[in-house]
């Protein structure tokens, strides 16, 4: 394998990796503020290092600064959706779990 | 409000060219107002200057404004001719973000009410905001709220303005460069097609954007300076990116589950719509918290544990933030935690 196939396959399993993170945190974590943590976090750095993938396959080019661009707009729409959502939980009065009302919620 | 404090009114100010005639007409009508309830005449003269400070105690629009404010004073001072009436001028909203009508009405009208005002006076071109027409907005605003409000008379010699400001005209050609220069490298050639193509989008874009997408004027050395200090601020955001994921991926990922989520709300120490968003933005990026709700600089955010909080508090991004936007000196003051323990002393 090459230096850069090694690193696309580096790439690509971080991305998988946090991709099933924020998965499994979607399940897991308890309201939808908890889970909005996950997709705007995890899957931000799953999709950028996926994408970094891509970019490294590529090479320096012009595909590759598409790629990059790409990047820069995950990197400001996912915050911005995962802020929408939220809001639009908190303006409903939809309160954060905090972990006292017992233990059977998981 | 009621007919006595009629006499006392207010009058927000803006470079306009029709301002002069309306400091003559707010003068008058104080008068005549005082002539006939028999109260004093009181004329204030106020000028929201928000959005644009900086960290430059004497920054060029403050300057602007208190020579503007000095101006209109000698103005109403002439208009007056000796006859009494209480002149007064301020600059207000000096550490608020006012980005909405609904912002400037509250401004107003809470400056009325401290100086007791009950009447407010518009000049008919007043628009502070610059790019979008505000005052009738912002006159329904100040009416809801219980003030009296009056617009002073256009002058009919005076309606000539001119077509395109200087300060536009630049946006309009930095929004048709930046599209341009978008269109070509994704296009990735410079085929004369291209180009041609090119500058009709470009120029599409900016005749139909370039009133709504760069709404304060364009200063091209300050831009650079934040485009260089933008670049530092980036591998600092990944860096604090990994680290989240990193500490989510373990969270989430363990057996017990180990969070402590808490809403919390602070007030930023960042004064516009950009670097509030940029804030925003990277708060949502970085360890376990989430921006839930912005209102001008205060801010709403979930946070998942308790070491997110106190990396929150300790302000390092907020200081970044505003090391990208107002340089060096700007990042030194207190963080949220410090202005938090000064508050509670």
């Amino acid at each position: 394998m090459t230096p850069r196939e090694i690193a696309v396959v580096v790439l690509i399993a971080g991305g998988v990796f946090f991709a099933v993170v924020a998965a499994v945190g979607l399940i897991r974590l308890p309201d939808v503020y908890a889970r909005a943590h996950s997709t705007s976090k995890s899957e931000t750095l799953g999709a950028v290092l996926t994408l970094g993938a891509v970019a490294a396959s590529y090479g320096i080019g012009f595909n590759t600064l598409k790629v990059v661009l790409l990047l820069l707009f995950m990197f400001l729409t996912n915050p911005t959706a995962a802020h929408a959502i939220t809001r639009a939980a908190h303006e409903l009065g939809i309160e954060p779990w905090t972990g006292e009302e017992g233990e059977d919620e998981p | 409000m009621v007919a006595v404090t009629e006499s006392r009114l207010l009058v927000p100010v803006d470079e306009s060219a029709s301002l002069r005639n309306t400091v003559a007409h707010a003068v008058e009508e104080a008068l005549d107002r005082a002539g006939e309830s028999g109260s004093p005449a009181a004329v204030h003269f106020v000028y929201p200057l928000a959005e644009r400070i900086s960290f430059r105690s004497s920054s060029t629009r403050a300057e602007s404004a208190r020579s503007l404010l000095d101006r209109v004073a000698s103005w109403a001072e002439e208009d007056a001719n000796g006859a009494d009436v209480t002149i007064e001028t301020a600059l207000v909203a000096t550490h608020e973000y006012l980005s909405t009508p609904n912002d400037y009405a509250d401004v107003l009208v809470r400056y009325a009410n401290e100086h007791d005002l009950g009447l407010a006076v518009f000049d008919p071109r007043y628009d502070p905001i610059g790019s979008t027409p505000l005052l009738p907005s912002l006159e329904a605003e100040v009416r809801r709220a219980g003030l009296g409000v009056e617009e002073a008379p256009r002058n009919a010699e005076q309606s000539s303005q001119p077509l395109v400001r200087r300060g536009t005209l630049t946006q309009f050609f930095a929004l048709f460069a930046a599209s341009f220069g978008f269109y070509l490298l994704l296009a990735g050639s410079v085929a004369p097609f291209e180009l041609a193509t090119g500058a009709i989008s470009a120029g599409i874009v900016a005749v139909a954007l370039w009133r709504v997408s760069l709404t304060s004027p364009v200063a091209p050395p300050d831009t650079v300076k934040r485009l260089v200090r933008f670049c530092l601020y980036v591998p600092f955001l990944l860096w604090e990116i990994v680290k989240a994921n990193v500490e989510i991926a373990y969270i989430v990922l363990h057996p017990d589950l180990p969070i402590d989520p808490e809403m919390v709300e602070f007030d930023a120490a960042v004064w516009s719509a950009l670097p509030v968003t940029t804030l925003a933005n990277s708060i949502t990026l970085t360890p376990g918290t989430l921006t839930v709700d912005v209102e001008r600089q205060h801010l709403i955010i979930h946070t998942l544990t308790a070491s997110a909080r106190e990396d929150l508090f300790a302000g390092t991004l907020e200081r970044a933030v505003r090391f990208v936007f107002y340089g060096r000196a700007a990042a030194r003051i207190p963080s949220p935690f410090e202005r938090r323990e000064e508050e509670e002393s």
